[in-house]
């Protein structure tokens, strides 16, 4: 029966993981790969832009289709670091050599199973412990999904407040330190939302929102300079097309845990 | 002794469903830690999309 809690959870997973690919490749990955083209050389531009502010150089660079003839050397000189930025910078985003030698798509299909398996016996620990019940047929795909969106609010959204979904080249934070804080914020949201969505008490329900809210008060951790070379407009596409693809994820994982698990225990009781 | 059975044969499967959801805490935390927040340049290097796609703190 142990096994079968399991199994449950983990094809939950997989599944929701395997269709997080094709749905990543519809909007994430195009502005992951813009993205990279602005980074590391996206710096140089910027450090350019800082100590060389107000020279003809730097309006060339950012008007370049309004400037006359004469500047198109200057425009070609300014605008080359961020294109040979992809070749250039230290770290490698798996396009070439990998542990496995799989290609760039191949590494994000491995990676989605085993985040969508890790986080389906997450999902599937906390409806355990919880002693969450999932009823049967079409009450448990109800449930499911609404674990589902539990767990989105958990791991997408509250912990976006204060680190939104970064594209490369976003203005560098202390990596140990932003992690931290994102597992702090995991940790007491989902906490949290179940404080406030399961437990009857009103100062359960109080407390739940209270550790939700805390991490926010306490302050995520923040750039020293918080311009970046990557365009606004893409990071704001980007942090829409994360949590919606997301949800999506979370949604799905929720509503097939909902009905496996309810199988099992239909199955148990007989 | 009905009642004896019902009673263990519930204690057994709320001890299951405990043993079951600490077995899958464990296993879970485990590979989302290692997708998200490992700190090898290997596993970095493979789980690069996926880290930005869910959000993780990445670079």
């Amino acid at each position: 029966m142990i096994v079968r809690f399991l199994l449950a959870a983990l094809a939950a997973g997989l599944i929701a993981g395997l269709a997080m690919t094709p749905a990543q490749y519809i909007k994430i990955v195009p502005l992951i790969l813009q993205a990279e083209a602005y980074e590391g050389g996206g710096s140089a531009a910027v450090s350019t832009h800082d100590h060389g502010a107000g020279t003809t150089e730097v309006a060339g660079h950012d008007h370049g289709a309004a400037t006359p003839a004469g500047h198109a050397h200057a425009n070609t000189d300014a605008a080359a670091p961020a294109s040979a930025a992809p070749e250039a910078h230290s770290h490698d985003h798996g396009d070439g050599e990998s542990v496995l030698g799989l290609g760039r798509l191949g590494n994000t299909v491995l990676a989605n199973l085993a985040a969508g398996g890790g986080f389906g016996l997450m999902l599937a620990a906390a409806a355990l412990l919880l002693d969450i019940r999932f009823g049967k047929g079409k009450q448990a795909v109800g449930r499911g999904l609404l674990l589902g969106a539990a767990g989105w609010f958990a791991v997408q959204l509250a912990p976006a407040w204060g680190l939104p979904p970064e594209l490369p080249g976003f203005p560098e934070i202390d990596l140990q330190a932003r992690q931290t804080w994102w597992m702090i914020t995991v940790a007491l949201s989902a906490a949290g939302i179940w404080l406030v969505a399961l437990r009857p008490e009103w100062i359960a329900k109080s407390l739940g929102v209270v550790l939700i809210v805390a991490p926010h008060v306490y302050g995520a951790p923040q750039p020293a300079d918080i311009s970046s070379a990557v365009p606004a407009f893409l990071a704001a596409e980007y942090t829409v097309a994360s949590l919606a693809t997301t949800l999506g994820f979370w949604l799905l994982l929720g509503g097939l845990l909902g009905h496996f698990l309810s199988r099992v225990d239909e199955g148990a009781s007989v | 002794m009905a009642a004896n059975t019902v009673s263990s044969s519930l204690a057994t499967r709320t001890s299951a469903r405990a043993t079951a959801g600490l077995i899958a805490l464990l296993l879970g935390a485990f590979l989302v830690f290692g997708v998200g927040l490992a700190n090898s340049a290997a596993l970095h290097d493979a789980a690069h999309d996926t880290r930005h796609s869910y959000g993780f703190p990445c670079h």
